[in-house]
């Protein structure tokens, strides 16, 4: 009960923070109603992936200090167990989502038990060979499709079906993913106020310290880990079900797990509301780029140069993203 | 059975010995001094106690158990907390977020853990400070939240490093009345580490001298002071010789 009430408890944040947090909510609840541009929509369901994927990498990565480049392996395992039940048994998302999960959180088990002997970043370097090799594994595993990928073809199914989650509309997807997104904060706020959360900020700062006031420091690391994982491995399975079309090399490249770490870094790591104003920038920058700078073929990749020099402007001036800076400003006006 | 018990404790680091062979005993409700010159082996011997270290012979009892091989955290469980020399309090976290991740070892609860906080906080005299982030605090300040966010475990044996090093004599007083406080009042037995000497000999009940990683003297404070021993470990041999016959 104390968790639910937790998880509803912003009391701590000031009031204009939860004026615009409002504001922003109720602009994604009627978003669909007065923009009918596709393109837009399908950008904010960008958005809103990439927040919940980035509110997963936060409770590791932000509030615990672990950073992982590896996210994208989570998307992976999520994304085609879903695919992969769904076009070769008809298992639908409800059910290959969860086993997904399960998968995904076994995996982190397995890789993350060993790598929490790493710290900062050597443990941030082996996620990324981590994630690597699990993608040129899929690359050449035949039945998850190897480099060919996987197709859920719609016209098999009567949309929309909400069962398997295949709609032909977008809007379908938009306030699924909303509803989501909304849990997810929700879980995230009481996460931080949890003994889990208090024991992760306290690791990120000293881990002797943490030890010597009782926490099992790499337990603690394990589990976030793995907490972090079924956040990516839902949306992974989401993926599946909304792009229809799997290849390890979009699904699980090194873009999405940098582009991942990068938001929550940039909005600010080891905060609520840090992910969710990365994504809000990186997002709709990496849509515009592609559709501008991609029709010029010479240009492409140029994306990629802008990420690296937000992480190097992130980290020399200003380590706790936006976010740090409106809490710098706030700090500033009070003294 | 002895409250908490060193026996033979040894701890090397490749060829050098930083504790070597070490034996005490102290009781439940003891206020006990370890002190001694800078390098004697004071905090490493903190560390092997609290488990940051696995000492390299040597048994280590506590309350009644085996302590030797387990690890920090299990040991802090079993009642034994400690603060930092170097590391004061979380910079990240406000002085109420600090307690309370020490009182969330006893509770899952994050309400009680707050309640909890509370009071310590109440106790010691930090309740102005409580929504303060820890970095804006002054040393004196910060010390004395790293012995709050301690308490909040709510500990039988309190080991503090040196929780007076880089103090006015001012705040020198408050610690020591924390110090007191924490044994007098909540029941709390302490050891202290502490190369002021004079801190040490007001507040202790018993003092324990280290240098080179050995244990040179132990008795009541006057004792240990007029050790020619520990005056030689402090002052060094030429001062011994020269102030020969003086008294």
């Amino acid at each position: 009960m104390e968790a639910i009430k937790n998880a509803f408890d912003f009391s701590d944040f000031p009031r204009n923070d939860l004026f615009v947090a409002l504001l922003v909510a109720l602009f994604l609840l009627f978003f669909p109603f007065f923009s009918k541009s596709t393109f837009a929509m399908a950008t904010v369901i960008q958005f809103l992936m990439f927040s919940l994927y980035g509110m997963g990498w936060n409770t590791i990565g932000g509030y615990g200090g672990q950073v992982d480049l590896g996210k994208a392996q989570y998307v992976g395992i999520g994304a085609y167990t879903t695919a992969v039940m769904l076009i070769r048994w008809d298992i639908p998302f409800w059910f290959s989502m969860p086993i997904g999960m399960f998968f995904a959180v076994c995996w982190s088990f397995i890789i993350g038990y060993p790598l929490f002997r790493l710290k900062g970043h050597y443990f941030a370097i082996a996620t990324i060979a981590t994630s690597l090799v699990l993608k040129d594994i899929f690359e050449v595993w035949d039945l998850v499709g190897a480099s060919r990928g996987l197709e859920i073809s719609p016209i098999k199914y009567i949309p929309p079906d909400f069962l398997r989650l295949i709609f032909n509309a977008d809007i379908y997807y938009y306030y699924f993913i909303l509803f989501f997104f909304f849990i997810g904060i929700l879980y995230v706020n009481w996460f931080r106020q949890s003994r889990l959360g208090f024991q992760l900020r306290s690791i990120k700062d000293n881990e002797d310290v943490a030890r010597s006031l009782g926490i099992n420091v790499h337990w603690a690391k394990v589990k976030t880990y793995a907490i972090a994982t079924a956040f990516v491995s839902f949306v992974g399975s989401f993926h599946a079900c909304y792009i229809k079309n799997l290849e390890p090399e979009d699904t699980m490249s090194l873009d999405i797990s940098i582009l991942i770490a990068l938001m929550a870094m940039l909005g600010g790591a080891g905060s609520l509301w840090g992910p969710i104003i990365g994504a809000a920038v990186l997002i709709p920058l990496k849509t515009y780029l592609k559709e501008w700078l991609g029709a010029m073929g010479g240009l492409l990749g140029i994306d990629l140069i802008i990420y690296a020099g937000i992480i190097m402007l992130v980290s020399a001036v200003e380590p706790k993203g936006i976010w740090g800076i409106v809490e710098k400003i706030r700090r500033r006006k009070r003294a | 059975m002895a409250f908490l018990e060193l026996n033979n404790v040894t701890k090397s680091f490749g060829g050098l010995v930083a504790n070597d062979d070490i034996s005490f005993s102290m009781e439940k409700g003891d206020l006990i001094g370890l002190i001694g010159p800078n390098g004697a082996g004071k905090t490493t011997l903190f560390n092997c106690i609290s488990g940051l270290y696995p000492v390299t012979s040597g048994r280590i009892l506590f309350d009644g158990r085996d302590i030797t091989s387990l690890k920090a955290y299990e040991i802090a469980r079993l009642g034994l907390a400690r603060t930092f020399q170097v590391y004061v309090a979380s910079g990240d976290l406000s002085v109420e977020e600090n307690v309370m991740v020490g009182c969330f070892m006893r509770t899952r609860s994050t309400s009680k853990a707050r309640k909890r906080a509370h009071e310590i906080l109440e106790d010691l005299n930090l309740k102005n400070i409580s929504e303060s982030m820890v970095s804006e605090l002054t040393v004196a300040a910060q010390k004395r939240v790293t012995m709050a966010t301690a308490l909040g475990s709510d500990p039988k044996l309190l080991l503090l490093d040196e929780v007076a090093a880089g103090l006015n004599p001012n705040e020198n007083e408050e610690i020591m009345g924390t110090i007191r406080h924490i044994h007098d009042d909540l029941g709390v037995t302490v050891m202290l580490i502490e190369h002021v000497m004079e801190l040490v000999m007001k507040i202790s009940d018993r003092v324990i001298v280290l240098d080179s990683g050995k244990k040179i003297a132990e008795g009541n404070p006057q004792n240990v002071a007029n050790d020619p021993q520990v005056i030689k470990a402090y002052l060094g041999e030429r001062y011994v010789k020269e102030h020969e016959g003086d008294n």
